[in-house]
């Protein structure tokens, strides 16, 4: 079974963003090939529910990004050899035979741009396999085993994990048409009969060869590519575990896109499955909540994630409602539209899926009296699904009170405001329990609105009217 | 000062935007040509501030509504007109019919299309102005009707018999007077039929061609600006009696006083009709009532009734009358503006800040407050709402209408204030059905339906498993 989310979630994390802002997949974009940018575009766009394929891929990325290996192609290669890979029509084949006089003076007197791709096209490629013969053979692969493994290559090290996709490549490197080219040391220019040897070969008669070597390479520049954004921003490797042990443990996790991100430590177990977290309203309850929201999705893309530490059961599915869209007009249609996200979830719970749901500010679109039963209901019943996951947040401190006393198994975290000389300062920093935090009317105060009343003169008193 | 309405209130209210599905301007907006729409674009954009103003404007309507008159041009008639006398000539009638010359010659030789566009333009212009004098020629009737109806007494009485029963409101008859003088002018007289215009030799048509663009440019503008007055006033009126509306009443700021019997929404068409009555000695509503009860709807067609009798439009109410104020402000859905950091009860209480600076500076406004304060905890929002309400309800120059669901509030104002007026819009349980009567009544309800809704969806029972039928 695939890991699915929806449409909202994807908005909510910024996982592809809108035009202009900065995503979190644009964060890891750092590939060196289109082909390798399209391979990481799918990690994205189809996030693993499989323990094994998670920690397969994650376990290469850390291999790299251990090892700390550099992308030894020219990026200017891989354009030049796909344009040149993509006109797969024979008419345009060169052959040694047909080196017509008329050619070689096209040729002489105007570049004919043609002849040119070909010739580009089979230089880099040329080029490429040659660097990726040295690559795979070389001391930078093959002789470096995972640190304090000792003699012999674990399967499960990273060196071990990029064996079987180096050895397929080599494989492929073996073809005996190829090795003439593989030795080719042209200093210079290739002559046009050595072009269209190897024209022939790269472009037609191996062409399904040449293809897949080179989805091993984009392939490799995703790995490598992606091990380079995680040792530079400092993100770590996370395990998955099997969605029977209904586990999630995150230590310092933090928002990629907020600079001096504060970072919190949070376990959620079967006796801990909801977090009901609380907090004033610039306390940071958004940030962190889309924080958790990140580090799950790309835990199950199988990249590396913002936190120090992260060992998580696969879910079926993760949901938030962080920013439910409320231009819906009327506030109790903005009620309506959070009921249906519920209904939702609801939906998904009942078919028995494991899920990771985040809830921000549940049933902010109706009053205070109505939000507060609403919100004791559902949180109840969530609890009761201990095979999921929930992280629901909310103003109504009050429902908190009522829940703990229900229900073991809700973990009350919040993020404090602390008021420095009626200033509210934010500390980021997660505690236990519920906040006693109520500042709606320190922030009616600060802005001097009763003063102002207090202090205004109107046309008409009390006393006039009599 | 001139009626001052935010853009967070004219939002809320849905007054403005052409484009808008449902907006009050797309109500009223039948006029035909499109000096009409501006014209109708400004009077919502400046409602006024003067009483007399407003009851003069309103009569003309009012008149109208009871004396219905056809606008007899269409959009693409007076277009036409307005583009031809827009394009101006030469102030000299030589050249201008020199120039008419040689476009006929080219007509002729190479097809040119310049003078059939004037041969149009003055064709349209001359039917234009003979409708134009038929059509004053009626208002004239009601001016005056003995000495008209002496002069032609069966055409003119059978035409417009119902003109000639009423007094028209002096603003009337200024515009038509002065309509009347420019259509009267000498060199206007013994115009060509349309026909006629067709078949004219090229230095006649250059001959009225300079008459038009050139000599008379200004006084046709002039008329067609009259024209559009009419437009407008007459597709208002339409609208208000079609739709059954009436006409407000405005008294001096002074008076402080609101007061209507069948108020609705003019947008709604089954809309069901409440009382308000707001004087200085009870000038606040605490409204409560469950989410769809109608909370909302009233409030919104109490701001649009005050708006639109400011501009002297037609009110969907019965026997309104009102004390000008100085504008409105509402807060029904304020929006949280994320992007800049506030959250939503934020925005809110910078909504409420503002809002108490215009109080605080003495003027006097309508206020709306549609369930304040929602993004915060309960005690909170009890503390906040008790806080504000009592501040506001010290101005008596100013007019309050307040929704909440902290009915414990409305307990703790009812002891303390005299001049606070409980409301609310009750429901009725049929079974587990809600059914909403959207009358007023007196007092305080506790009606909630945030829980019926999540139950009527069963998902507590999908989520605990216990109501998953496939």
């Amino acid at each position: 079974m695939r890991f699915t989310t929806d449409q909202q979630t994807l908005e909510d994390l910024n996982i592809f963003g809108k035009h202009g802002v900065d995503s979190i997949y644009a964060l890891f974009n750092r590939t060196y090939t289109r082909g390798g940018a399209a391979i990481l575009e799918d990690c994205f766009r189809y996030p693993l529910a499989d323990v094994e394929r998670i920690n397969q891929r994650c376990g290469l990325i850390r291999y790299f990004a251990e090892a700390a290996v550099g992308f030894p192609f020219r990026p200017e290669t891989f354009d030049q050899a796909e344009l040149y890979l993509a006109n797969a029509d024979e008419r345009t084949k060169l052959s040694a035979g047909e080196q017509s006089l008329m050619g070689k003076v096209s040729r002489l007197i105007a570049a004919d741009s043609e002849y040119k791709t070909i010739y580009n096209g089979v230089v880099a490629l040329v080029e490429i396999l040659q660097i990726l013969r040295r690559f795979v053979e070389g001391a930078g692969v093959r002789e470096r085993p995972a640190t304090g493994a000792g003699s012999g290559v674990d399967a499960r090290s990273g060196a071990g994990l990029y064996r079987t996709e180096q050895e397929a490549i080599v494989a492929l490197l073996a073809e005996p048409a190829l090795q003439p080219l593989m030795l080719d040391d042209h200093k210079g220019k290739l002559s046009f009969e050595n072009v269209a040897q190897y024209d022939t070969v790269l472009r037609f008669r191996h062409r399904d060869i040449i293809r897949r070597l080179l989805q091993h390479i984009y392939q490799l520049d995703m790995y490598i590519s992606v091990a380079k954004v995680a040792r530079d921003r400092g993100f770590s490797f996370a395990e998955a575990l099997p969605k029977e042990r209904h586990f999630i443990r995150l230590e310092g996790v933090y928002h990629p896109q907020v600079s001096s991100a504060v970072p919190n430590t949070l376990d959620i177990t079967p006796d801990s499955n909801v977090i009901f977290l609380t907090g004033a309203n610039m306390a940071g309850k958004s940030t962190f909540m889309k924080s958790l929201g990140i580090a799950l999705f790309l835990g199950h893309a199988g990249l590396p994630v913002p936190a120090a530490k992260m060992v998580f059961s696969v879910r079926d599915a993760i949901y938030t409602t962080i920013n439910l869209p409320d231009d819906l007009g009327m506030g109790a249609s903005h009620f309506y539209a959070e009921v249906l996200r519920v209904k939702k979830m609801a939906r998904e719970l009942s078919l028995g899926k494991s899920l990771f749901v985040i809830f921000d500010e549940l049933f902010r679109g109706t009053n205070v009296k109505d939000a507060y039963e609403a919100t004791v209901a559902l949180t109840t019943a969530f609890a009761g699904r201990r095979d999921s996951m929930f992280v629901i947040s909310t103003h109504i401190i009050e429902a908190g009170e009522v829940l703990g006393e229900r229900n073991p198994n809700i973990s009350f975290v919040y993020l404090p405001t602390r008021l420095r000389e009626g200033v509210p300062v934010y500390t980021y920093t997660l505690e236990k329990g519920v906040t006693a935090d109520r500042h709606g009317m320190v922030i009616i105060q600060n802005e001097g609105i009763l003063d102002i009343l207090k202090n205004g003169k109107p046309k008409l008193t009390k006393n006039e009217t009599v | 000062m001139s009626f001052s309405a935010d853009k967070q209130t004219t939002d809320d209210l849905n007054l403005l935007g052409k484009y808008k599905p449902g907006s009050v301007y797309t109500l009223f907006n039948t006029v035909r040509t499109r000096g009409g729409e501006r014209l109708l674009d400004e009077l919502f954009r400046s409602p006024l501030s003067d009483h007399q103003a407003i009851n003069a404007r309103s009569d003309i309507f009012r008149y109208l509504s009871a004396n219905p008159a056809t606008f007899p041009f269409t959009g693409s008639e007076v277009s036409l007109v307005e583009d031809y006398v827009g394009m101006g000539g030469s102030s000299s009638g030589l050249v201008m019919a020199v120039q008419a010359g040689r476009l006929r010659l080219l007509e002729t030789v190479v097809n040119d299309k310049r003078y059939g566009v004037i041969r149009e333009g003055v064709g349209a212009t001359v039917g234009f102005l003979r409708d134009c004098r038929d059509f004053i020629r009626r208002f004239d009737a009601a001016k005056a009707p003995d000495q008209l109806a002496a002069k032609a007494p069966d055409q003119l009485a059978a035409k417009a018999p119902a003109l000639l029963a009423a007094k028209a409101p002096a603003l009337l008859v200024a515009k038509w007077t002065a309509a009347r003088a420019i259509l009267d002018d000498r060199r206007l007289a013994g115009l060509p039929s349309q026909q006629e215009v067709g078949a004219m030799s090229w230095y006649r048509l250059a001959a009225l061609h300079h008459l038009f663009v050139s000599v008379l440019q200004d006084s046709l503008t002039r008329l067609l600006e009259i024209l559009y007055h009419f437009d407008l006033y007459i597709a208002v009126s339409r609208v208000a009696a079609e739709k059954g509306f009436s006409y407000a009443h405005a008294l001096p700021e002074e008076d402080y006083i609101v007061q209507a019997r069948d108020l609705r929404h003019p947008c709604l068409d089954k809309a069901v009709g409440n009382p308000v009555l707001l004087d200085r000695h009870r000038n606040v509503v605490f409204l409560t009532g469950a989410n769809m009860a109608g909370k909302s709807t009233f409030m919104k067609s109490f701001g649009i009734a005050l708006y639109l009798a400011h501009m002297g439009f037609p009110v969907a109410a019965k026997d309104m009358v009102f004390s000008v104020k100085d504008g409105i402000y509402t807060s029904i859905n304020v929006p949280d503006n994320l992007s800049m950091g506030y959250s939503h009860f934020y925005a809110e209480v910078q909504r409420v800040k503002t809002i108490a600076e215009s109080v605080g500076a003495s003027q006097s406004l309508l206020v709306i407050f549609d369930e304040l304060f929602k993004g915060t905890n309960v005690k909170d929002a009890y503390d906040a709402t008790l806080a504000i309400t009592a501040a506001f309800a010290e101005y008596r120059n100013c007019v309050f209408v307040i929704s909440t669901h902290i009915i414990e509030v409305g307990e703790v104002l009812r002891e303390k204030y005299d001049n606070i007026q409980f409301s609310f819009l009750p429901t009725v349980m049929e079974g587990r059905t809600p059914r909403y009567t959207y009358t007023l009544s007196e007092g305080i309800t506790s009606d909630r339906h945030g829980m019926i809704i999540i139950e009527q969806e069963g998902i507590l029972d999908i989520i605990t498993g216990g109501g998953v039928h496939h």
